[in-house]
């Protein structure tokens, strides 16, 4: 194997084990903002941050908008860092992971709120769950082929994930 | 004629106390706000904040837990709480980059704040805070105490502001006040040491020269990596990972201390209210014991010294008088353990009801940590690789990278 083969080897392997990692996070946040909502969205200064993907020809990038919080006394709130994530068509809207937290520092009577980021690191797209063509329909999958297809249905980067569903494909080749 | 002088004195003093007009008045504390950017910092020059946990601070031994009053579960709960009003606070001002509430064991960011809870109670907190930057500068080390701002219990609900708030204010009024005195090259440096030890941490083989230490132990950038090199490109990437990780463990911490807000504050305004009323019984307990005993002396003496029938008779009543009052001095004492046994009944209620939650984040973080190192120890066997792939060197790494390799790796 030469030196440019290697380092591609491994590049994949730093991209496979990212889009596991993003994967884990973003469920991790899905849960957490799932028990947020739970709440009732009641507390000192709390906001729900909504995040907006929006995608155009899989390359759109989600973004958090400040959090809506309540309007507490002399609360003003941080801004809300939420992630969204575009849908499978790359064009709509989803809620983002933002979860507000207590509203920040007090006393100029601004609006409280504001969000804790969520969301992975890498904004919406076009849509982590499009299946591209010629990809079976993974019933016959082994662990690794599984974690590959998973990592690359959850995966937002639009040339991440397209790399991902290349690495399945190869893999389901060689298998 | 002094000694008689002095009875009477004593005697009126001692029946004017007992009248009541001694009491123990509180004013309402002025509001300390954390001052807020008045424009917008560029991002080359914010600095990203750690909040860490803050250290509970609970004795071991559990007789002295129960001298200072402190209930495990609830100052593990409040360490969490507080460290998240911290972040809050900090986070409000627009004066610094992203910041996180993270492990205390957790990597170097731009800014550490580390505060170890010296009291708390409904009444009064005192915390010990250091605040230091990635190049191990302390910035300072300061005690903060603060009075409960008793309005915030009588705003009641969880929309009041926190009783504490202008002990967390004063401590980011202050870390701004020392950050304005860094030179934007301070500032930048600041950012480029972080990013290095994090660097350095993952592939120090790679990035160990990269960085000096004087004899002080600050560290400081002694080159900077060229931009395109493939392992400081992947080195961005693995933080940004580390990045959501601490995001995501704060959301944990953030969910938590919401949860936590209602009960909490219900329970540090009636720990208040009972820490108040058990001090001003103990306050009159002593006021009385002492003012009734000089009451009996003043009569006594005064009785001796005294011809008259009324001279007598007013002696004798300042006597019983003085009497009387010692007693209620003891009643008040009663009333003192009474109050003070509400207030262990009311912590150990709080504490069995916050316990489950402290347990449940905790639970994930450690999960969440776990899943990550994992992770870390691929991402730190494959920085290897191409270190080696890149450089033709076999890498040998140190003992203690070994180490965390192999406790990731679980072998």
């Amino acid at each position: 194997m030469t030196t440019g083969e290697r380092q591609a080897r491994i590049n994949r392997e730093f991209d496979r084990s990212f889009g596991v990692f993003d994967g884990r996070m973003r469920d991790e946040q899905s849960v957490i903002a799932g028990q947020r909502a739970g709440r009732g969205g009641t507390g000192a200064g709390q906001g729900n941050g909504n995040g907006n993907g929006t995608g155009a020809g899989g390359s759109g990038a989600g973004a958090g908008e400040s959090g809506g919080g309540e309007k507490g006394e002399g609360s003003a709130g941080a801004s809300g860092k939420g992630n969204g994530n575009g849908d499978g068509s790359g064009t709509g809207a989803k809620d983002g992971g933002g979860a507000g937290s207590t509203g920040g520092s007090p006393g100029n009577g601004q609006t409280g709120g504001g969000g804790v980021g969520g969301g992975g690191p890498k904004g919406g797209g076009g849509g982590p769950n499009t299946v591209p063509p010629n990809i079976p329909d993974g019933s016959d999958d082994d662990v690794v082929a599984r974690q590959l297809r998973e990592a690359a249905s959850s995966e937002t980067d639009p040339e991440l994930r397209e790399k991902l569903w290349q690495e399945y494909r190869n893999y389901k080749k060689g298998s | 004629m002094m000694t008689r002088l002095t009875a009477c004195a004593i005697t009126a003093v001692a029946a004017f106390a007992l009248s009541g007009c001694m009491t123990h008045e509180t004013r309402p504390i002025p509001r300390v706000n954390a001052i807020q950017a008045a424009k917008e910092i560029p991002a080359e020059q914010l600095l990203d904040v750690a909040v860490l946990m803050f250290d509970e601070n609970v004795p071991k031994d559990e007789k002295q837990q129960e001298k200072l009053r402190i209930f495990p579960e609830v100052r593990k709960a409040e360490a969490r709480y507080f460290s998240m009003q911290m972040r809050n606070t900090l986070e409000g001002t627009g004066q610094w980059g992203q910041v996180r509430v993270v492990p205390a064991d957790s990597n170097a960011l731009d800014v550490q704040v580390n505060a170890k809870v010296i009291e708390s109670t409904g009444a009064m907190l005192r915390l010990a805070v250091t605040v230091s930057d990635a190049s191990r500068r302390t910035w300072f080390t300061k005690e903060y105490s603060q009075p409960a701002d008793t309005r915030s219990y009588k705003d009641g609900g969880g929309r009041a502001r926190d009783p504490f708030q202008n002990l967390y204010s004063e401590v980011a009024n202050d870390m701004l006040a020392f950050r304005q005195k860094l030179a934007a090259a301070d500032v930048q440096s600041v950012r480029n040491v972080s990013e290095l030890r994090f660097a350095n941490e993952l592939a120090p083989y790679a990035f160990q020269s990269y960085l000096g230490e004087d004899k002080k132990g600050i560290y400081h950038v002694a080159r900077l990596p060229a931009d395109e090199d493939p392992i400081f490109v992947r080195m961005d990437r693995i933080r940004e990972r580390d990045y959501a990780l601490l995001d995501t463990i704060n959301e944990h911490y953030s969910l938590f201390a919401d949860n936590m807000s209602e009960p909490y504050t219900n329970w540090r305004r009636y720990s208040y209210a009972e820490i108040e009323a058990r001090d001003e019984a103990g306050r009159q307990a002593l006021t009385r014991k002492l003012l009734g005993a000089a009451a009996i002396i003043g009569g006594l003496v005064a009785g001796t010294e005294s011809n008259t029938y009324v001279g007598q008779a007013a002696a004798t009543a300042a006597v019983f008088g003085g009497a009387y009052a010692v007693k209620s001095g003891f009643d008040k004492g009663a009333e003192v353990k009474m109050h003070s046994e509400s207030l262990k009944q009311l912590g150990e209620s709080f504490q069995s009801e916050i316990q489950p939650m402290v347990v449940e984040v905790d639970g994930k973080t450690l999960q969440l940590k776990g899943t990550a190192d994992e992770q870390f120890h691929e991402w730190r066997k494959l920085l290897k690789e191409l270190y080696e792939n890149e450089t033709g060197e076999a890498v040998t790494l140190p003992a203690a990278a070994v180490q965390t390799e192999k406790k990731a790796g679980g072998s």
